[in-house]
């Protein structure tokens, strides 16, 4: 009885883990895919193309004009947007992920009052809308500013430690499900032996955690980096990131007579390219991360 | 174990910080709702004028927040009914193994990892009314009319989100899949259930718990969405799509209407608490000696 049934699922695992027939599993994928990539081609099409030709409507480019990938850097000022974005939200990431690590293990490997009421705070923490947030800080940065007699509002610190926080919940989240993967016989072994809590968290704990701390440093990276929100308000011509550059670029090109499309859409693809092959490359990491929040 | 230190000293740097920029900033928030600041009184905003509920009338009376509550409620709850049989087709599209799988899983992921500046921006341009998008239609016969104005920029907003957001939900979706158990699509092929059936009554109740909790993440994420209608429609936006987060930012760093601007942002927390409550109940906190592997699913 057993043999043939273990027969049968063993010579065709997949026609019984099959979920849909072949045709319709090709027309979903099809439509998907061209849902998906007409506009992420338009982009590239139009980037190349005249603005005349974009201003009309036209799919395909008529010409075939890489300038616009060398005027950005002077009409968007998209150099400084990107290194400032750059400084920003790397300087997060590592700052994040090392204070999430440290949380982490606390909140993993040690019982104490309060424990649960953390974690359900790090899930909530996530959903606060920034717009909340926004008129506070920038309320009590402007009186920090006041009080300390030294700009705040303007600096690159401002966003620092702005987005800092808002990423904290969610890596933390993340080093959280990362370190629950690690069996506790590791730093048990090592306490035994006479080790303290910061050694164990620095010689055993975080050299397994390289994985996680990518995980979660990248979401803090994206946080600051994808933010138009508080670096909109926070920021200064000097200190703008390149999401505000390019939506001040934008809006800048309202009412004139024909908006440079080619040169917006150039600097739009250069400052989403970093961020898609960062995802591309950390994909299956990045995904069991994303899922950590939602399932279990 | 006598004596065993508890090192809660290393939450310190992380509660400092959401003290610092989280919770004071919200009391801050609560404060201001009850006052009446504007930039006159800005720069001695501890000294201005408390006029109690004042703001929260006016919000609801006076201002555009009831219609911005209801806009954003409806666009974020057809966003995500859209997105979720999109999500969940894609997935099971995608677990069945075939050549190029890998490919079209990373293809799937580009609208959701694209920046939502960057969407706006991209979208911005397809949608000029004479643009790629009105192009299209008149080849079919459609006269597409105004998307960045007027009522149909209500449904830009619904169709450019869906279009950003619909990953989300196929990764969630994905990965509740992933963990059926296979003994469950032997027991459903020797049944001799054909595909819908199986579907049916095998994978779509296992998918119930992590879709569920996957649709109250897309509405949350929905509502809380400003950086695409901010940059889509830029500011002031047109009235269809003036939704409570641009509403709110408008309001301070327009009008600068603080007060006003405050109250409207506490009543998006109150809209968001239910939903929220929901998320946090259902959402396993802890996991005991079972639930080891958790970080490890790849």
């Amino acid at each position: 009885m057993t043999g043939s049934t273990r027969r049968r699922t063993g010579s065709g695992t997949g026609p019984v883990t099959r979920l849909l027939p072949g045709p319709l599993r090709v027309l979903v994928i099809g439509v998907l895919l061209v849902v998906v990539l007409a506009p992420v081609l338009y982009m590239v099409f139009a980037s190349v193309n005249s603005d005349l030709s974009v201003a009309e409507g036209a799919f395909l480019p008529t010409s075939l004009d890489l300038g616009n990938y060398l005027r950005i850097w002077s009409t968007v000022e998209l150099g400084r947007g990107l290194a400032n974005s750059l400084l920003v939200a790397g300087t997060v990431a590592a700052g994040c992920a090392f204070v999430a690590l440290g949380s982490a293990y606390v909140l993993v490997r040690y019982a104490f009052r309060g424990r649960l009421a953390i974690l359900r705070g790090l899930l909530a923490l996530q959903s606060i809308p920034g717009t909340l947030m926004l008129l506070p800080v920038f309320v009590l940065f402007a009186s920090a500013a006041q009080l300390l007699g030294i700009p705040v509002i303007g600096t690159r610190w401002a966003l620092f430690v702005t987005y800092l926080t808002f990423a904290l919940p969610f890596s933390t989240w993340v080093m959280v499900t990362y370190l629950r993967g690690l069996p506790p016989e590791l730093d048990e072994a090592a306490r035994v032996d006479g080790a303290s809590a910061w050694q164990v968290l620095t010689r055993v704990i975080l050299p397994l955690s390289w994985p996680g701390l990518v995980v979660a440093g990248i979401f803090a990276l994206l946080l600051g980096w994808n933010d138009v929100l508080f670096a909109s308000v926070l920021t200064n011509p000097d200190s703008r990131t390149a999401a505000v550059a390019l939506q001040v670029f934008g809006a800048t090109q309202e009412g004139g007579a024909i908006p440079v499309y080619g040169q917006l859409m150039a600097a739009a693809l250069v400052c989403a390219a970093p961020v898609v092959v960062l995802y591309l490359v950390f994909q299956r990491y990045l995904i069991s991360g994303l899922t950590a929040g939602g399932v279990k | 174990m006598p004596g065993r230190h508890r090192p809660l000293w290393l939450l310190a740097p992380g509660a400092v910080l959401t003290v610092l920029v989280i919770v004071v900033p919200l009391a801050v928030a609560l404060h201001i709702s009850l006052l009446d600041l504007d930039q006159y009184s800005f720069r001695q905003w501890v000294r201005a004028p408390f006029v109690g509920l004042a703001n929260y009338t006016e919000a609801v009376r006076a201002s555009g927040a009831v219609h911005a509550i209801v806009l954003s409620t409806s666009y974020a709850a057809i966003v995500t009914v859209v997105t979720l049989p999109i999500g969940v087709a894609a997935a099971l599209a995608t677990q069945d193994r075939f050549r190029g799988r890998g490919l079209v899983r990373s293809v799937f992921l580009v609208p959701y990892v694209l920046p939502a500046f960057v969407v706006g921006t991209v979208w911005r341009i397809i949608l000029q009314p004479d643009g790629v998008a009105n192009g299209l239609l008149a080849r079919l016969g459609i006269d597409g009319g105004l998307w960045l104005n007027g009522r149909q920029s209500f449904w830009a907003l619904v169709v450019v989100q869906i279009w950003a957001s619909w990953p989300l939900l196929y990764l969630l979706a994905l990965a509740g899949l992933q963990s059926v158990d296979p003994v469950l699509h032997e027991a459903a092929a020797l049944d001799g259930a054909g595909w819908w059936d199986k579907l049916r009554y095998v994978i779509f109740p296992h998918l119930r718990g992590p879709v569920g909790l996957a649709v109250i993440i897309a509405f949350l994420h929905n509502i809380n969405n400003f950086t695409l209608p901010f940059v889509l429609f830029g500011v002031p936006s047109p009235r269809d799509v003036e939704v409570l987060p641009v509403l709110t930012y408008v309001e301070s760093f327009q009008n600068f209407r603080f007060g006003l601007s405050a109250a409207m942002a506490v009543l998006s927390l109150v809209l968001i608490a239910i939903p929220l409550a929901g998320y946090l109940r259902a959402v396993r906190l802890d996991v005991g000696q079972d639930g080891v592997d958790q970080g490890s699913r790849a």
